[in-house]
């Protein structure tokens, strides 16, 4: 079952074990410059907020496409351009009860590049794993790279979906849970409370440009800048999960600019530039798991095009400048630091 | 509220094994009190403090903060809010799941609802 707890939806599997459940967060973040170069982790600024698409298309018929009814689900707020990534959590018990992710935009499996499958299979390797993944920036493009989940409307032609499939059809993000099997479970915490010095807590953790051609309410994830992100194959193998038990979720992108008629409130502001982040001294992120395998990144995301080089071809101004942004001040928050650390400015620093 | 005092400085206390930014100086300082004060709520020497306090004193600790406002025989402002706009339904719903097992509880959160796509 999936429920939506604040601004996280948390997907809990009791059938399965009291333990088994994950939550996940959308954060707004910095928009990385899609300028060629390799960029570590930004912060998190925040959760998006999240809510039932029910609740307004039976409130707002007029506001809401039937579409979205149909589909069901939660819906969040995001500019043209605006940046995101998907934050993972599990229980608190060493770092989280273990569960196999499939993760799609426009249904496109965001680390494979093929059409969405709900099905779990090892051979495709393109599901990802927690609480060992603890976040995803964007497409995995190649080994230890992705490109940054960026909005833009569906129907401009900048999304992954359109470049993959030729059709501007779903958008929005599609993701679908599998909880580990309770034995499994069982065993590997056995074996961890047999030595809790292991345990290792995961880090939580007006603009005036054009309208893209053919724009819509409805947002679809586009590929931005390029940043050193490590996606990890599964280390359990495929037989560890319970396939029997499964909860998906369909989570539409609506164009911040109509989130106030949709819902009556207002959206987040718009995130400050990478530039004036940094140039603010703030802090970048960095995570790396020496001990885990990475998968190999899909050469099918390495051919799309990127929102600046799209927005070149079309001859298209969707996006500000990306300034000159240096990172200076970068922090491992890698597994094996401590679970205070979390992808975030301090308070006193932002 | 001895027990709210035990339960905080047992959490911390294990935290502060495995790092060192749990010591009672580092999470007062983190949470915005004295340290001494942090103290006194470890031994149950002072009264639980506010709800405010206690939510961040949960989030530094990485506890829930309902567990927590719990035990210092709180109930948080959002809660009372939802109770008080429904008074009789959810003084009616709670003595019904006075003795559900969790599952059955869990039964009665809202779904989030999944069409077709």
């Amino acid at each position: 079952m999936i429920a939506l707890e604040g601004d996280t939806l948390v997907f809990r599997f009791p059938e399965v074990h009291d333990d088994a459940h994950t939550e996940i967060e959308f954060q707004r973040t910095l928009r990385i410059p899609d300028d060629g170069k390799h960029y570590p982790l930004p912060p998190g600024l925040g959760a998006f907020p999240l809510r039932h698409v029910e609740d307004f298309a039976e409130r707002v018929p007029q506001r809401v496409p039937g579409r979205w009814r149909e589909r069901g689900g939660v819906m969040m707020p995001l500019y043209q351009a605006e940046a995101m990534w998907i934050s993972f959590r599990g229980g608190r018990r060493f770092g989280g009860y273990p569960c196999a992710i499939k993760i799609a935009a426009g249904k496109i499996n965001a680390v494979s590049g093929k059409a969405w499958k709900p099905e779990l299979d090892a051979s495709e390797r393109d599901y990802i794993v927690v609480p060992e993944q603890p976040w995803l920036d964007g497409f995995c493009i190649a080994k230890d790279v992705i490109r940054q989940f960026v909005a833009m409307p569906l129907g401009a032609g900048y999304s992954v979906e359109e470049q993959i499939t030729c059709k501007a059809e779903h958008g929005g993000l599609q993701m679908i849970v599998y909880p580990m099997k309770k034995e499994r479970y069982e065993a590997i915490m056995c074996e961890r409370e047999s030595n809790a010095q292991r345990a290792c807590g995961m880090p939580m953790f007006a603009l005036s440009f054009s309208r893209a051609v053919g724009a819509s309410a409805d947002m679809g994830l586009a590929a931005g800048g390029r940043m050193k992100q490590q996606i990890y194959a599964d280390p359990y193998g495929l037989d560890a999960w319970d396939l029997s038990a499964s909860s998906r979720c369909f989570v539409t992108l609506a164009d911040a600019l109509q989130w106030r008629e949709i819902t009556g409130a207002a959206p987040p502001t718009r995130p400050p530039t990478a530039e004036d982040y940094t140039k603010a001294g703030l802090p970048w992120f960095d995570y790396y798991a020496a001990d885990l395998e990475t998968l190999p990144g899909s050469a099918k995301l390495a051919l799309v095009k990127s929102v600046a080089e799209m927005a070149a071809e079309k001859g298209e101004q969707v996006m500000g400048p990306d300034g000159d942004v240096k990172p200076g001040k970068i922090i491992d928050v890698g597994p094996k630091k401590a679970r205070s650390k979390v992808r975030a400015p301090r308070k006193s620093q932002a | 509220m001895q027990e709210f005092g035990d339960y905080v400085r047992r959490v911390r206390a294990a935290r502060a094994e495995a790092d060192s930014q749990f010591s009672l100086r580092q999470v007062a300082q983190r949470v915005g009190l004295e340290p001494a004060y942090l103290s006194k709520i470890e031994r149950g020497l002072v009264a639980p403090p506010s709800e405010a306090t206690i939510v961040r004193l949960a989030g530094v600790l990485g506890e829930d903060p309902d567990v927590m406002l719990a035990l210092a025989g709180k109930v948080g402002s959002d809660l009372r809010a939802i109770i008080l706009r429904r008074p009789k339904q959810f003084a009616e719903l709670i003595r019904q799941l006075k003795n559900a097992p969790d599952h059955a509880i869990l039964k009665v959160v809202r779904e989030v609802r999944d069409g077709n796509w």
